[in-house]
């Protein structure tokens, strides 16, 4: 038996639209803790962590660690129908293989349950471990997503180096070339307005901006987001989702063209 | 352990349980951070007194039951039944903290998979690296009397060579194996096989290699029949940057995940040891095949229990290749000399089945063949066809690897044998991607996924095998100088693992490849 209770329904319908583009299928695992998900894209570039943790729920109740498989379109379209202020449940009985939604407008008076059915996928999980990355830059969320969408229009491929005086995007195309340079400014008048970088080391790495139009998807989760960057290391975009957990991106490198042998052939 | 570490540990500790949603036992605990289980059974402990009621522990009971019959017994059981266990317990039984987690699973083997990986990841390791299961160095239990062999080989792998040095050439001192290494590897294997996460093609690896050691003896020729596997030569190298990343443990390395830690290149060093005392190894040479056989035969049960639990999320059948494998090795040990017929047979084989299978035919003994019909039946049940090819594959060099050089016995070859019973599974499709491991002379394992036609391969084996026979000592040097180097670098449990961690990669690499230089998240992060 699993009930979760979201008061603040439109959460997790922002959560949809934030990870729908990128992944199809998706398990969502629930335990006592909380509800998450960890999917890659299908070409294994990308791969999306969703955490929200128990305690963000007016009421959970999952009873057994449970894992649901669901098309993750298909859950979207259903969240579409709940107002954005609706409290959203989500119900599931063991062993069945259908999800309800339910959802209650703010006054009561209006109730409406969408069952979906679940579908067995067969996923498998990564570990992630936890690293130190060589430099994390914090900055507000649209300017990360307006940054993407502009440089994409000019190049497919984004450079983010990292470096004292802040962090620089820079793209290259057909019609020329684009850098743009956040500099770190923390003396805002509001915190999350501000851009803060913090370096260990310098750090350029090269990513594809599809992907990281993609993850940008998830900026009304948040007013800021976090980039961490690490040689060798996948990036980690992660917006958090207040008081209750995360959404983490993490996009793999492209790689230098005299390194391209080396790609792993997975 | 000083009181700050011990708190940081249990930091960790929390972290893990309540973030990552781990479980988190003293097996793991004490290898992950490398404590003494007895200091990480405490740790659990004091991390249990802080939490008490947060999270679900597991203990575990040992003691002699109250029944008529004394048995003594160990139990695993959650917090909330533990008193009520404990009456079960004739006086005082200990009680330990097991593992800790936020939620009892719903699936025992949730339990223990973690543990169950990292064990994997350990005996993954090349053989020269002394991790702390290969030296046991933080169980409580140890037995003097037994060697071990931390530059080893493992059992299965050892038999054949050591077969072969008895019964050939001269050639061989340089591949030959420690005497003393097959002791120890039996009791080794024993402990190993619990916790490898042994998929149905190690079982059959065990049973396997228990036949080629038989066979070994017949044909010289075999041994280079597994060459035709690797690839082709030019991208060795390449490849050998890339099997780290393609197992998935290029990127444990990075990350010095737990579970994973990472692999020096030891390798070379290894080498060296690998020479020493070929006399000896003669000497023990006749008398260890047996023990090793029944080493692996008893593990086969062992491995038939956590194979099931291996995966992830999925079950596989396992397969059971019983007891008559074993019984047929006896028989091929008392009359070595069957080949030539064996070879017409499987050279009729071939025809139908392609691949390597053509290599080999040397000497897969009668035997051999009823094992493969069996193995086509159950086939057909469990046909996971990336993963299953992958792994067998992965049998092969592995067994290659160690028993490698100049004589390599004729594993390689069974594997392959198998590998290509697989394949030529009825209703698989002409052409398919398979997924080919070998070692390349780095010493490092390279898998690669290959296009398997039918026709052509088969062809070409043949041409290699013929090839083979004729030109045998130049290519011999060709292919095994490289081989060489690796001979027995690496535990023979690694590649299935391996198998799991890369097994799915290869059917959707090609999403990938729009953009060459767009790197793989799956290099990056393991399959748990």
């Amino acid at each position: 038996m699993l009930e979760l209770r979201l008061v603040q329904g439109s959460l997790l319908k922002k959560v949809l639209e934030a990870i729908k583009e990128l992944v199809n299928d998706a398990n969502f695992d629930c335990s006592s803790t909380g509800f998450s998900l960890q999917a890659m894209d299908s070409s294994h570039v990308a791969l999306v962590a969703l955490l929200l943790r128990s305690e963000g729920f007016e009421h959970y109740r999952c009873d057994r660690n449970i894992s649901m498989g669901m098309n993750l379109n298909n859950m979207a379209k259903m969240l579409k129908c709940a107002g954005n202020d609706d409290i959203i449940t989500i119900k599931a009985d063991d062993g069945s293989d259908t999800v309800t939604f339910m959802f209650e407008s703010p006054t009561q008076d209006k109730i409406s349950d969408f069952e979906m059915k679940l579908m067995d996928i067969d996923s498998e999980h990564l570990g992630i471990p936890e690293a130190e990355y060589h430099a994390i830059v914090r900055m507000p969320s649209s300017e990360f997503a307006r940054i993407c969408k502009d440089l994409s229009s000019i190049g497919d491929t984004v450079v983010i180096s990292v470096t004292k005086e802040g962090v620089k995007f820079s793209t290259k195309g057909d019609i020329g070339t684009a850098n743009i340079v956040c500099r770190q400014n923390t003396t805002v008048d509001k915190p999350e307005e501000a851009t803060v970088v913090e370096m260990n080391e310098p750090v350029s790495l090269q990513f594809a901006l599809r992907y990281m139009n993609s993850f940008t998807k998830a900026t009304p989760l948040s007013s800021t987001v976090t980039i961490s960057l690490s040689n060798e290391l996948p990036v980690v975009v992660e917006y958090k989702i207040a008081e209750m957990g995360y959404v983490r991106f993490y996009l793999a490198p492209k790689i230098e063209e005299d390194e391209e042998e080396t790609k792993p052939q997975v | 352990m000083s009181q700050t570490e011990t708190l940081s540990l249990i930091q960790e500790i929390e972290s893990l349980v309540s973030d990552q949603l781990q479980v988190v036992s003293y097996k793991w605990l004490s290898r992950s951070y490398l404590i003494s289980s007895n200091e990480a059974k405490r740790l659990l402990h004091e991390f249990v007194e802080k939490h008490e009621g947060e999270l679900e522990v597991v203990y575990a009971l040992s003691g002699w039951l109250k029944s008529t019959i004394p048995s003594y017994h160990i139990r695993l059981v959650t917090g909330q039944k533990l008193a009520e266990a404990q009456q079960e317990f004739d006086g005082s039984c200990s009680v330990q903290v097991y593992s800790v987690q936020t939620s009892i699973p719903k699936d025992p083997a949730v339990l223990w998979n973690a543990e169950f990986i990292q064990a994997e990841e350990l005996f993954k390791q090349p053989a020269s690296v002394d991790n702390c299961l290969r030296d046991n160095r933080f169980c409580g239990i140890s037995n003097s009397s037994v060697q071990r062999n931390v530059d080893g080989q493992t059992a299965v792998s050892t038999t054949p060579q050591i077969k072969t040095v008895a019964g050939l050439a001269p050639t061989k001192s340089n591949i030959i194996p420690q005497p003393p290494k097959n002791t120890v590897h039996n009791s080794i294997a024993k402990v190993d096989l619990k916790p490898q996460n042994m998929v149905k093609d190690v079982k059959s690896e065990s049973n396997g290699t228990g036949n080629t050691g038989v066979h070994v003896n017949i044909n010289k020729p075999t041994a280079e029949k597994e060459k035709p596997l690797p690839l082709p030569t030019g991208k060795k190298k390449i490849q050998a940057d890339k099997s780290g990343s393609a197992t998935g443990n290029s990127l444990a390395s990075f990350w010095a995940r737990p579970s994973a830690k990472p692999k020096p290149c030891s390798v070379p060093a290894e080498n060296s040891n690998m020479i020493t005392n070929p006399a000896e190894a003669t000497e023990n040479a006749q008398a260890c095949p047996h023990e090793a056989e029944e080493g692996d035969s008893g593990d086969d049960d062992n491995q038939g229990v956590t194979l099931r639990r291996s995966s992830n999320r999925k079950r596989r059948v396992v397969f059971d290749f019983s007891d008559e494998d074993e019984d047929e090795v006896v028989v091929n040990l008392a009359s070595p000399d069957v080949p030539s017929k064996q070879s017409s047979q499987d050279s009729r084989q071939n025809d139908m089945e392609f691949s390597e299978k053509a290599t080999l035919n040397f000497d897969v003994p009668i035997e051999n063949k009823s094992m493969v019909k069996e193995e086509r039946a159950t086939e057909k049940k469990v046909f996971q066809p990336p993963r299953e090819d992958l792994s067998v594959i992965n049998k092969c060099t592995n067994t290659g690897k160690s028993s490698t050089d100049k004589l390599q016995s004729s594993t390689p070859e069974i594997c392959v044998n198998k590998d290509s019973v697989k394949k030529a599974t009825p209703g698989s499709p002409k052409r398919r991607k398979v997924m080919k491991t070998r070692i390349d002379e780095r010493g490092r394992e390279v898998t690669e996924v290959v296009w398997e036609g039918e026709e052509t391969e088969a062809k070409k084996a043949d041409t290699v095998t013929a090839k083979k026979a004729d030109t045998v000592p130049a290519k011999k040097a060709d292919n095994t100088a490289s081989t060489n180097a690796v001979n027995s670098a690496q535990a023979t449990k690694k590649p299935a693992a391996t198998s799991n961690t890369t097994g799915k990669g290869g059917s959707k690499k090609a999403a990938n490849s729009k953009d060459p230089k767009q790197g793989n998240i799956l290099s990056f992060f393991k399959r748990v």
